[in-house]
C-alpha cells in the first residue's frame, strides 16, 4: 500500500461518493456520518506523507501507468515538499468544512456529500499530477461539484454567482489547454513522440515569442483561480453566494491552486516570459494587497469583506512567488497554507454567527463579546492571525514573502524594482490591520445595540470541535514554522537552481529545441556557476 | 455470399427492412417492433466492429466496389451510424407509445434512412454520393413529418425538403460541372486527373465549392444551416436524435471522402490554397454563430439544434486541418463523431425521458425543479450536457482535445483556430449549464403544468448506453482512438 498510496489518496474520496449513492435518501446521519468519516480516513492516509523523506530534490511516491499511450498521456503522482503541505490542507479542511456544513444544509444533503467528496478528489488529483493532461482533467473535474455546491446549496443569487464562477474559470482553463497543446505538438516535432509527463516536456526550450503566449495562457488561468487583481471579481459573489463548507474550501484550497499551478506549470516550463512577465503579475499583485485591503475596508457584508481580504493575502503570495529567491517562495508556498488555514477558520466563524441570526451584515452585530466570550476568543485568534501579528502563523509567512521581495534585487526576480515593491506592500500590511480590527471593534466591542443579539448561544461543542484545529494550526505555525519549512526547502531550492539554468538556456534559444536539463544543470554545478545566485541573494542580505 | 462480406452490414439493414415490413403487416403489438428494428441496427454495428478489427475486409466484387468504398473508415461510420439509429429507435419506442402515435413505418423509415446514410458514408463516386444522399434525405424528410397531426411538423419538414431539394440540386450541379471538368464520376479519377493537371481548373474549383454547399448544408454548417432549428424543433424529440446524429454522421464521411479522397491534392489543399480556407470560414461561423445563437433559446431542443451546429463547427476545424495532417486530424474528426453521437442520444434522450404523456419536456421552463424531484432521471442529463460542452472526463472532451489538437499541430493560423474555437465553447458553457441550473437550481412556476417523467425501460436502456461509452471514450479512450486512426489510414491516398 505504501507505494500506492497517492493512488489511495484519490480512490478514497471517489469510492466513497460512490457508495453515497447507493445509500437510502432518508438515511440523513448515515450519510452525513460516513462521507465525515471517508474524509477522516483521507486525512489519516495523507498524513502517511508527512513521514517521508523530502531533503531531496526529486519527488516522492511517485506512480506512473500509461494512460493513453498514442498521445503519451499517462496517469502519472507525485509529491514533493511544494504539494505535500497543501495535499495535507485540502484533506485536513475538507472534513472541517463538510462537518460544518452539516449545521446548515439540510437540504438534499446525499448530493451535498457527493459534491464534497468528488471536489476534494478533484484537489487532491491536480496537486498530486505529473502529466499536463491528467492535471487539467483534475482541474476541471473541480469545476462542476464546486458549481452545484454554489449554485444549489448557495444564497440568493446563487445561480449568478455559480455560472460566474464557472464560466471565468473555464475561459482560462481552456486557453491553457490550447497553450498545453502547442507544448506537447512542439515537443512531438523534435522528439517524435508526444508526451504529458512534465519532467519531459520540462527539457523543451521554447523561443521568446512561443514562450509569452503560452505563460500568458497558463497566467490567465491561474491569475483567475487565484484570484488576481483584475480576475478576481468572480470571487465575492462566489464567497458571499456559496454556503459555508463551500466558502471555506473555495478560500481555503481552491484559491491555493491557482498559486501551485504557477510554481508547478507555468513557471518551470516558460522561464523567460516568467522572469519578463512575473514583476508584471506581482505588480498586480500588490495592486490587489492594496485595493484588496481597501475595498474589504468598506464592506458590510461580513463575507464580502473576508473575500476581498483574500484578494489582498493572495498578492503577497504573488509577491513573494515571483521575487524569486529562497525566502520570498517559502514565504509564498507557508503564506498559502496560513491563508487557508486563518480564511478557512475565519469562513467558518461567519458560518456561526449567521446559522444564529441569518445575517451577515456588520451593522446587524455589536457588543457581541458579552453575548458570546468563547466566539469572540476565537475570533480574535484568527483575527490576529490574519492581520499577521508576531507568534502567530501569518506573521511568519508574511515577512518571508515581504523579506523576498526585498531581497530580490538580482537580475532574476525583480531587479531594480525591488525598492518600490516592497514600499508599497508594507504599506499594505497596514491596511490588512485596519480592515480587521474595524470589523472587529463593529461586531465585538461596545454596547449590544441590537435585542435580538442579547439571547444569542454561545459557539457549541460541535463548531468548536471544527474550529479548534484550526487555531492549534495557528499556533504551531506561528510558533515552530521550521517543522513545516523544512519539509518544503529543498523544493524550492531546487526550483530556484532549476528556474536560474532553464532561464539562461531559453534566453539563449531562437528555435524550439530539446534540452537534457538534468545534464546540464549538473555539468553548471561541477563548474560552480550555479552558486551565482544565490551568492548575490546572500549579498543583499548582508 | 461470402463475396459481399465487405458490405454485410448494409445488406442486413435492408434484409431487416424489408422483414420489418412484413413484420408490421401482421404484428398486434408495435412496441416489439421497436426492440426488433433496434435489435437489427445493433446487430449491423455489431457486425460491422467485428469487421473493422478482423484483418480483411476488401471482399467484394468489384462492382460494389467501384461505388462503394469497403474500408475500415466506412465499417466505422457503419458502427457510429448504427449503433445512433439503434439507440434512437429505444428512445422512439419509449416516446411513440407514450404519446400515443406508434406506427410500424416509422421503423422502416429509420431502417431505410440509417441505410442511405451508410451508403452515403461509403460512397466513393458521384452516382453513389447522390443515390446514398437522396435516399437518406427522403427517409429524414418524411421522419420530420411523422407526426402529421402537428402543424410545427409539417412546416419543419416542407421547409426542410425544400431547402434540401435546393441542396442536393446544387451537389448534383457540382458533379455535373465536375465530370464535365474532368470526365470522371469516381472519386479516385477525379484525384488522378486533378493531380495530373488535366482537369480545368477554374471548373474543377467552382463544382467542387457546390459540393461543399451540398454537404455542407447536411452537416447544419453555417450559412446552410437556415433549416436545422426548425427541423430539430418541429419534429418528434426522437427523429431529431436520430437526426442529429445519423444525417449529420454521414454528411461528415463523405465530406472527408471527398475533400481529403479526391481534393487531396498539393493543388487543391492547403492551409492557404484550394478548399481549406472555405472550411475554415465555415468553421468559424460555424462555431461562433451556432453558440451564440444557442443562447437566446428558450426550448431546450432549438438550444441543442443551435449546439449541433456549433458542433459542426468544430468537426469542420478538424477536417481543415487535415490539410496538413492528414490522418491525425482525419482520426480525430472520427473520434469526434462517435463522441458526439453518445453524447447527443444522452442529452436528447434525458430530455425525452423527463416529460410523459400530456407534458412533454421541451423548454428549460419544463425541466425547472426536476433534478430535485428526480435525481435518477436528471444525472444521465448532467452528464450529457457536461460531454456536450466538452468537461473531463468525458467523451466530448476528449473528442474537443483531440480535434483541438489536430489544429495546433497543422500550426500556423490553425492554432488561432484553435484559440477561437476554445473561446467560442466556453459560451457553450452558459447555455449548457441552464439546463443544470434549471434542473437542480430552479423551482416551477406557481400553477405551471409539471412535466413528469415517464416510466420505460426503453429509455432508461439507451440512456445507460450511451452514458457508458460516454464515460468510456472520455476515460479510457485508447482503445477507440486505434480504431479511429485505422479507419482513417485509408482514407489518405
Amino acid at each position: 500500500m505504501n507505494t500506492q498510496i497517492l493512488t489511495w489518496l484519490l480512490a478514497v474520496p471517489a469510492v466513497a461518493a460512490l457508495v453515497i449513492l447507493a445509500f437510502p435518501r432518508s438515511w440523513e446521519t448515515g450519510i452525513r456520518r460516513f462521507s465525515v468519516a471517508a474524509m477522516l480516513v483521507e486525512l489519516v492516509l495523507s498524513l502517511r506523507l508527512v513521514f517521508a523523506d523530502y531533503s531531496g530534490a526529486g519527488y516522492n511516491f511517485v506512480e506512473h501507468i500509461a494512460w493513453v499511450e498514442s498521445f503519451g498521456i499517462s496517469y502519472k503522482l507525485g509529491v514533493d515538499g511544494f504539494s505535500l503541505w497543501l495535499v495535507v490542507l485540502t484533506t485536513a479542511l475538507s472534513p472541517v468544512a463538510l462537518y460544518a456544513s452539516w449545521g446548515s444544509v439540510t437540504k438534499s444533503i446525499k448530493e451535498y456529500a457527493f459534491s464534497f467528496l468528488l471536489l476534494e478528489l478533484g484537489m487532491l488529483g491536480a496537486f498530486l499530477a505529473l502529466d499536463l493532461f491528467l492535471f487539467y482533467v483534475f482541474w476541471e473535474l473541480m469545476l462542476v461539484p464546486m458549481y452545484l455546491i454554489i449554485g444549489v446549496w448557495g444564497g440568493k443569487d446563487r445561480v449568478y454567482a455559480a455560472v460566474k464562477f464557472f464560466i471565468y474559470t473555464m475561459v482560462g482553463s481552456l486557453l491553457m489547454l490550447v497553450a498545453v497543446l502547442y507544448v506537447v505538438s512542439s515537443y512531438e516535432q523534435l522528439a517524435g513522440h508526444y508526451t504529458f509527463d512534465l519532467q519531459e516536456l520540462s527539457n523543451l526550450v521554447l523561443p521568446a515569442l512561443p514562450q509569452y503566449l503560452c505563460f500568458s495562457a497558463f497566467a490567465l488561468a491561474f491569475a483567475i483561480k487565484v484570484p488576481m487583481f483584475p480576475f478576481h471579481t468572480w470571487l465575492p459573489d462566489a464567497h458571499v453566494q456559496a454556503p459555508t463548507g463551500g466558502s471555506v474550501i473555495l478560500a481555503a484550497v481552491l484559491l491555493k491552486l491557482g498559486i501551485y499551478g504557477f510554481i508547478r506549470f507555468a513557471m518551470p516550463l516558460f522561464p523567460v516570459a516568467s522572469q519578463a512577465l512575473g514583476p508584471v503579475l506581482a505588480g498586480l499583485g500588490i495592486v490587489g494587497i492594496i485595493y484588496g485591503a481597501y475595498t474589504a475596508w468598506v464592506q458590510r457584508d461580513l463575507k464580502k469583506l473576508i473575500a476581498y481580504s483574500s484578494v489582498s493575502h493572495m498578492g503577497f503570495i504573488l509577491l513573494g512567488l515571483f521575487a524569486m529567491n529562497r525566502t520570498g517562495i517559502s514565504g509564498a508556498m507557508l503564506q498559502m497554507i496560513n491563508h487557508g488555514i486563518s480564511t478557512g477558520a475565519l469562513f467558518l466563524l461567519v458560518g456561526v454567527i449567521y446559522d444564529r441570526r441569518h445575517t451577515r451584515m456588520l451593522d446587524d452585530f455589536g457588543g457581541l463579546a458579552k453575548v458570546m466570550p468563547r466566539y469572540t476568543l476565537f475570533f480574535l485568534i484568527i483575527t490576529m492571525s490574519s492581520i499577521g501579528l508576531p507568534g502567530t502563523n501569518g506573521f511568519i509567512g508574511e515577512f518571508m514573502a515581504l523579506a523576498g521581495t526585498f531581497f530580490s534585487r538580482t537580475p532574476i526576480g525583480f531587479g531594480s524594482s525591488w525598492f518600490i515593491m516592497t514600499l508599497l506592500a508594507t504599506t499594505g500590511v497596514i491596511f490588512a490591520a485596519v480592515y480587521m480590527l474595524h470589523a472587529v471593534l463593529r461586531m465585538f466591542w461596545g454596547k449590544v445595540t441590537h435585542e435580538e443579539n442579547e439571547s444569542l448561544p454561545d459557539i457549541n461543542s460541535r463548531e468548536t470541535l471544527a474550529v479548534l484545529p484550526l487555531v492549534v494550526m495557528v499556533f504551531w505555525i506561528g510558533l515552530y514554522p521550521k517543522f513545516f519549512l523544512d519539509k518544503m526547502n529543498p523544493a524550492v531550492d531546487s526550483f530556484v537552481t532549476d528556474f536560474t539554468v532553464r532561464y539562461y538556456e531559453g534566453r539563449r534559444t531562437s528555435e524550439a529545441r530539446l534540452v537534457d536539463f538534468d545534464e546540464l544543470k549538473a555539468r553548471l554545478e561541477a563548474a560552480g556557476e550555479l552558486a551565482m545566485t544565490e551568492r548575490s541573494e546572500e549579498e543583499a542580505r548582508r | 455470399m461470402s463475396a459481399l462480406i465487405g458490405v454485410s452490414p448494409l445488406l442486413l439493414l435492408v434484409a431487416a427492412g424489408l422483414s420489418i415490413m412484413v413484420i408490421d403487416a401482421f404484428a398486434e403489438d408495435r412496441t416489439e417492433l421497436a426492440l426488433v428494428t433496434a435489435a437489427s441496427l445493433f446487430v449491423a454495428a455489431a457486425v460491422a466492429g467485428v469487421l473493422m478489427l478482423g484483418d480483411d475486409i476488401t471482399t467484394a466484387p468489384e462492382l460494389v466496389t467501384r461505388y462503394l468504398a469497403v474500408d475500415r473508415m466506412g465499417l466505422f461510420f457503419d458502427v457510429v451510424i448504427c449503433a445512433g439509429a439503434g439507440l434512437s429507435t429505444l428512445i422512439a419506442g419509449a416516446y411513440l407509445r407514450e404519446h400515443g402515435f406508434e406506427r410500424g413505418e416509422f421503423y422502416v423509415l429509420v431502417i431505410f434512412t440509417a441505410f442511405g446514410a451508410m451508403v452515403l458514408a461509403r460512397a466513393v463516386d458521384l452516382l453513389s454520393i447522390f443515390l446514398g444522399l437522396e435516399t437518406m434525405s427522403l427517409g429524414a424528410y418524411a421522419l420530420v413529418a411523422y407526426r402529421r397531426t402537428s402543424a410545427r411538423a409539417v412546416e419543419a419538414a416542407v421547409k426542410y425538403f425544400l431547402l434540401g431539394s435546393f441542396a442536393a440540386a446544387i451537389l448534383l450541379f457540382g458533379s455535373a460541372l465536375l465530370y464535365g471538368a474532368t470526365g470522371h464520376t469516381d472519386l479516385l479519377g477525379i484525384q488522378q486527373s486533378v493531380a495530373a493537371g488535366a482537369a480545368d481548373p477554374v471548373l474543377t474549383i467552382f463544382a467542387l465549392m457546390m459540393l461543399v454547399v451540398g454537404l455542407a448544408f447536411k452537416v447544419g454548417a453555417v450559412p446552410f444551416h437556415m433549416w436545422v432549428p426548425d427541423a430539430y424543433e418541429g419534429a418528434a424529440t426522437p427523429v431529431t436524435t436520430f437526426m442529429s446524429v445519423v444525417v449529420k454522421a454521414a454528411a461528415v464521411a463523405v465530406l472527408i471522402r471527398v475533400l481529403i479522397g479526391a481534393f487531396g491534392d498539393q493543388s487543391t489543399m492547403g492551409l492557404y490554397t484550394g478548399w481549406t480556407p472555405v472550411i475554415i470560414i465555415l468553421a468559424v461561423i460555424s462555431m461562433v454563430y451556432g453558440n451564440l445563437a444557442a443562447i437566446a433559446q428558450s426550448s431546450v431542443k432549438r438550444m441543442l439544434a443551435y449546439s449541433s451546429i456549433a458542433h459542426a463547427g468544430y468537426i469542420l476545424v478538424g477536417i481543415a486541418a487535415a490539410s496538413e495532417v492528414g490522418t491525425f486530424a482525419v482520426s480525430a474528426v472520427l473520434y469526434y463523431m462517435a463522441a458526439y453521437t453518445f453524447s447527443n442520444v444522452l442529452a436528447f434522450g434525458s430530455l425525452i425521458l423527463m416529460g410523459s404523456k400530456g407534458k412533454e419536456a421541451v423548454s428549460y421552463a419544463d425541466l425547472a425543479g426536476a433534478g430535485r424531484r428526480h435525481p435518477m432521471a436528471a444525472f444521465p442529463f448532467v452528464i450529457g450536457v457536461l460531454s456536450l460542452l466538452g468537461l473531463p472526463p468525458t467523451a466530448g472532451f476528449f473528442g474537443k482535445y483531440y480535434v483541438f489538437s489536430a489544429a495546433v499541430q497543422a500550426g500556423g493560423p490553425m492554432v488561432w483556430i484553435a484559440v477561437l474555437g476554445v473561446l467560442a465553447s466556453v459560451i457553450g458553457a452558459y447555455y449548457y449549464l441552464k439546463v443544470i441550473v434549471y434542473l437542480f437550481m430552479k423551482e416551477p412556476e406557481e400553477d405551471a403544468p409539471i412535466a413528469v417523467p415517464m416510466q420505460s425501460w426503453y429509455v432508461v436502456v439507451a440512456l445507460i448506453v450511451a452514458g457508458y461509452y460516454v464515460m468510456k471514450l472520455g476515460i479510457f479512450p485508447s482503445q477507440y482512438l486505434d480504431w479511429a486512426v485505422a479507419a482513417a489510414a485509408g482514407v489518405i491516398g
